[in-house]
């Protein structure tokens, strides 16, 4: 007898430990029903901002949510949302710019009931894996940074949208200009990253068909720091220039060692450079004349630009803003007008609801508004509207827009 | 073996909280179906279910490592190499004969990537498993390397590189049956809606796999292998005096783990519907060695609890901040993910100071050590020792 | 073959780091028979601090700022040319040595000590818990950026880039600066070892740790001495690979940690000139690799180079050509 009651004992003790688990839960999800259900107060919407915050590209990662809670916090101040009864609220996860990690951080907003949509991720690996879990929760995402040509075309995922060019778009377009420029030779460089090898890839054949010389072509990693054998390689084929497909990390320190080691031309990457780091880890004198592709048109020279820097630095003193922190917004932005408009026609309580999910993916395809990086409107496969490549060069210690 | 040990301990421990094994297995077993499928109901809880199934893949890779670490006693620190051959056999297979076998692919498929990962244990292992313990580690740290440089420059224009695989435009098919589950099954729950969802069903499948691992493992153990092998961690000289071929014996034991390495990978790669070479970095290999060290070499019940603890508590924190069930404030939320690692480190230090045979010893060990006492389950730091198969002394100095 | 030598002095410059890394590993594995992972980290310290330095010796206003105001005439002289440099820097890596010379004895007391009975495995993984804390210490509690290796208006501490040019052939004077220091202190510890009674002690400890404290060495005294010289010699290579590469980061010893370690193998691993062979032989591979093979396979090169020497020589190339000891 005392046997079976001790199974009992212990049956009955694990399962009110899953239970407490449980109980967690569904408290949760609880009082947000009553929220809604009562609607005297104000429903309360979540979106994910998935970036790497711990690994990889730390500084783009914190810039994204940077970005991201300064469109949320406008939102939650205007007199639209207090009408619609919404309060929006942020969630961050950590993706560490690692695909697995991703699908594990996709699969915890996915668990989020208040969560209807998804501001990142960063890396296109990332969301490789992430936008399949989005999918089948009928999670909209929006990413600010995402360049891989493939994750839109052919279109594969209805919930997905960008609202930075792809490399099919920012590759060429630095190609034409390096031919513009009067480059006849070129040395192409890699971090073995989807990233870096696909924009480079891009690059080299834009380049070509121009009819540049691309003089030798290597991969590195993405946590290299040595670079002297590369350079010693890469002085002796002679290159006009140098393009590096990679994030600020490393391609800091290949121009530094490239001038170090007497290679004293133009480096040119993509806008995974374009960040302030890039010109102190390589030192100012090093970076001298490099050259970097960033999607749309110089912040400041926006109409908008200059209203986001003003409150951009009234939220973040001191902060330098890194190369997607104004995507953030307007991605962010994307998703709050979904969220609006969707509130306005299907009321606020429906939400965060499966049909509401449904209804913020479809409002999101047909919607346009001007913001800080220019017009925001998508086309049929998902990709941006917005296909203005900027290149900027280092001048003076700063990058600075240069004309096409 | 098995849980016949924790069951064991528990009664020496506790005084009898299970007298019967057949009880606790019983207990053990509904929760083990049961907790997946509340978590799959329960609203906001559903993501945990993805943690239990990468939880199970890496105790997959844990048992794995275990033959190679914990029963034969040799130090693989690019265990990672096997599961990466594993999951792109089986990606890039599959991909070619997805049209033919269908909802069979992944099933079909784990056939060519356990060979994979077995032919890679035995090419690697044949050459170099007549080095000393430490230079089997570095050797088998670079060839993890060796495997994944090549993957990410795109070896043999099959990789894809970096990318990963599939490629952009293809789609890997889901395996029998999941697309039916997902339709039909789907009902109310007082705890929230119940969706059978891709995670679940892997979560079956991943627990089918362990489950025959550990009855395989169990076998293996009982058999004249797993006697050879008992004898070489003992006494290699006097085990190769009394005519086990320590050098087959030991090559066994590699390819048998990285068979089950390749297993683990190609039901990975699935799972996630997605392979690049970012998956395995060194420092996946480390924390294999990690789990098995923490939770107990040679212990079955210890690797599966150390993957529970090394693997999933921490995605359990986050996890559970994410989705929104703890209310953390974005300060406590990033404190603990960024302190988790500092405090994981240090916890890694202070057990091996204080309990370095880990949270579950195995108990044939201390057997083997103290074969007229059989109680001696705490001491068991002495039972670990036959590992040192490099022979020096180790005592302390005067 | 302008370009050939140009990578070979590349090679040799790296196989100095390299030597000087390794020679922590092969110390404490001749003697402990312990694979200190956390020996990558010393070297990530070392980095850290002689960036700390170099910037508080080399600015005044800094060193006001943490009360060292009184440097200012040393710092005129240290600003003020070669000479001046050089002895900045001697300064820095006494500093650095030393401080990460007592973080490398102080993980020894507290983390591997303790474990000196116990199984092979539980020291070899309480060191790689003591590198993850020790990484995560310094994302923390310092930095999770990359922080550049510069002076703080940005220059490089060099103040001269060319050294000489030599065959039509440029070096600078950072390779200069590596490969004479790591060629002076390999020597050094290697009459140390072999010329002095503490050496004497140390190599009859690695022979046989009990008989060497049977003839009265203070064995525990041996074993804090071997692992202060070795993150020290450590620690100058951090600061070398800071000012050679640039930058430093928490996670910056991994990859130099492996391919030291993989050094010390080639070499013989508890054989002192098998380290410093093993690593300037590492090196010279590598950049010649990099250089007529391809960049991205280096690594696997290197390794597959150390696969063959094992096969070939299973003890390395200086090692006793030990088969298990039993």
């Amino acid at each position: 007898m005392a046997r079976s009651t001790r199974l009992v004992l212990a049956v009955a003790l694990a399962l009110a430990l899953a239970l407490l688990a449980i109980g967690c839960g569904s408290n949760d999800g609880g009082t947000t029903t009553t929220a809604a259900g009562t609607s005297t107060e104000s429903v309360e919407v979540v979106i994910g901002i998935g970036a790497p915050l711990t690994d990889g590209a730390v500084a783009l990662g914190q810039g994204m949510v940077r970005g991201a809670n300064l469109a949320v916090k406008e939102a939650n101040e205007s007199q639209e949302l207090i009408d619609l009864g919404i309060t929006l609220s942020t969630v961050e996860g950590d993706d560490k710019g690692d695909p697995t990690t991703g699908g594990n951080v996709a699969e915890q907003f996915a668990s989020n009931q208040n969560l209807v949509a998804v501001m990142g991720h960063l890396n296109s690996g990332v969301t490789r894996v992430a936008v399949k879990v989005y999918a089948q929760n009928d999670i909209l995402q929006v990413s600010p940074a995402n360049t891989a040509v493939d994750l839109t075309i052919p279109r594969s995922n209805a919930n997905y949208f960008r609202v930075c060019a792809n490399d099919g778009v920012q590759g060429p377009a630095a190609a034409d200009y390096a031919s513009k420029a009067g480059f006849k030779t070129a040395y192409v460089v890699d971090d073995s990253t989807p990233y870096g090898e696909g924009l480079a890839d891009a690059w080299a054949a834009q380049f070509e068909a121009n009819g540049g010389t691309v003089l030798g072509r290597e991969k590195t990693a993405d946590k290299d720091t040595d670079f002297k054998a590369l350079v010693t390689t890469i002085k002796a084929q002679n290159p006009e220039l140098v393009y590096y497909g990679g994030i600020y990390n490393a391609g800091a320190l290949l121009s530094k060692q490239l001038k170090e080691g007497g290679v004293a031309v133009p480096m040119m990457a993509g806008d995974g450079v374009f960040d302030p780091e890039y010109i102190k880890l390589a030192g100012a004198a090093n970076a001298e004349g490099d050259l970097c592709t960033s999607v749309g048109l110089p912040t400041d020279q926006m109409p908008k630009g200059q209203d986001f820097i003003a409150s951009y630095d009234a939220m973040y003193p001191g902060e330098a803003m890194a190369a997607y922190d104004a995507y953030s917004y307007d991605a962010a932005k994307v998703i709050i007008t979904a969220i609006v408009q969707v509130a306005k026609d299907m009321g606020a309580d429906k939400l965060t609801t499966p049909e509401g999910k449904k209804a913020i993916i479809a409002a999101t395809q047909g919607i346009s508004f001007e913001s800080v990086t220019g017009t925001v409107s998508f086309d049929e496969n998902g990709d941006t509207n917005n296909k203005a490549i900027t290149v900027y060069k280092v001048v003076g210690g700063a990058w600075t827009p240069e004309k096409m | 073996m098995g849980w016949a040990t924790i069951s064991r301990r528990a009664t020496q421990m506790g005084g009898g909280v299970f007298t019967d094994k057949r009880a606790l297995h019983a207990a053990l077993a509904v929760l083990i179906i049961l907790i997946p499928l509340i978590f799959q109901a329960a609203t906001g809880l559903g993501f945990l279910v993805r943690i239990l199934v990468i939880v199970g893949i890496w105790i997959l890779l844990a048992l794995g490592l275990n033959i190679v670490v914990g029963y034969a006693g040799l130090l693989d620190l690019g265990y990672v190499a096997f599961y990466a051959m594993g999951a792109y056999a089986g990606v890039l297979l599959g991909q070619a004969t997805s049209d033919v076998l269908g909802g069979a692919t992944y099933w079909v498929m784990l056939v060519p990537g356990a060979i994979a990962g077995a032919v890679t244990g035995l090419v690697l292992g044949f050459p170099v498993l007549r080095l000393r313990g430490d230079y089997l580690a570095i050797v088998t740290l670079g060839f993890g390397e060796i495997v994944r440089i090549s993957l990410s420059n795109n070896i043999l224009g099959l990789t894809n590189g970096a990318a990963g695989l599939p490629r952009g435009t293809e789609v890997m098919v889901p395996p029998f049956g999941l697309r039916w589950l997902q339709a039909n099954v789907r009902f109310d729950t007082p705890l929230g809606d119940f969706v059978f969802s891709p995670n679940l069903y892997w979560y079956f499948v991943v627990l089918g796999l362990i489950v025959i691992s550990v009855i395989v493992i169990n076998r293996l153990d009982d058999s004249r292998l797993g006697r050879a092998w008992a004898a070489m961690r003992e006494n290699e000289v006097a085990a190769a005096a009394c005519g086990v071929n320590i050098r087959t014996q030991k090559l066994w034991a590699f390819s048998i783990g990285a068979l089950s390495g390749g297993v683990a990978g190609v039901t990975f790669a699935y799972v996630q519907q997605f392979v690049s070479p970012e998956s395995f970095i060194f420092m996946e290999s480390v924390f294999v060695v990690c789990i098995v060290v923490l939770g107990g070499m040679g212990s079955i019940p210890g690797v599966i609890v150390g993957a529970l603890v090394i693997r999933g508590i921490p995605d359990l924190i986050q996890g559970l901040a994410v989705a929104g069930v703890v209310r953390l404030s974005g300060a406590t939320m990033s404190s603990i993910t960024s302190y988790r690692f500092l405090v994981f480190g240090l916890l890694m230090v202070i057990m091996m100071a204080f309990r370095p045979e880990g949270m579950i010893p195995s108990k044939r060990r201390a057997r083997e050590l103290h074969p007229e006492d059989d109680a001696v389950l705490f001491d068991e730091s002495l039972a670990l020792e036959e590992v040192d198969h490099a022979g020096r002394s180790s005592d302390h100095g005067p | 073959m302008n370009y050939f030598i140009e990578q070979t002095i590349n090679g040799i410059t790296l196989g100095g780091l390299y030597a000087l890394v390794a020679l922590g590993y092969t110390m404490v594995y001749g003697i402990l028979m312990l694979i200190n992972f956390a020996h990558s980290e010393m070297f990530m310290l070392g980095g850290y601090i002689g960036l700390l330095s170099l910037k508080v010796l080399s600015d005044p206003s800094l060193a006001e700022d943490v009360g060292l105001g009184f440097l200012e005439p040393a710092q005129a002289f240290f600003n003020s040319g070669t000479i001046g440099f050089i002895l900045m820097l001697v300064v820095t890596f006494l500093v650095s040595g030393a401080l990460v010379g007592v973080v490398g004895m102080i993980t020894e007391r507290f983390a591997y000590r303790p474990l000196r009975k116990a199984p092979r495995l539980a020291p070899l993984i309480s060191a790689i818990g003591i590198s993850i804390f020790l990484q995560n210490a310094v994302l923390l509690w310092v930095s999770s950026k990359q922080l550049p290796y510069s002076r703080a208006d940005g220059t490089s501490f060099v103040p001269v880039k060319t050294a000489f040019t030599f065959m039509g052939v440029e070096v600078s004077t950072m390779q200069v600066l590596i490969i004479v220091t790591s060629i002076t202190l390999l020597l050094a510890l290697d009459t140390f070892i072999a010329r002095t009674r503490v050496g004497r002690a140390m190599r009859a400890t690695a022979q046989d740790r009990d008989a060497a404290g049977l003839m009265g060495v203070d064995v525990n005294r041996v074993i804090m001495l071997a692992f202060f010289i070795g993150p020290a010699l450590g620690a100058v290579a951090g600061i070398f690979n800071g000012m050679y590469y640039g930058s430093v980061k928490y996670n910056m010893g991994f990859i130099p940690g492996v391919k030291s370690f993989t050094a010390a193998v080639i070499g013989g691993i508890g054989n002192l000139r098998g380290a410093m062979l093993g690593g300037f032989l590492l090196g010279i591979i590598e950049s010649l690799a990099s250089g007529f093979i391809s960049h991205a396979y280096r690594d696997v090169i290197a390794f597959i180079v150390l696969i063959v020497v094992l096969v070939v020589r299973p003890g390395g190339l200086l090692g006793e050509s030990v088969t298990e000891k039993v």
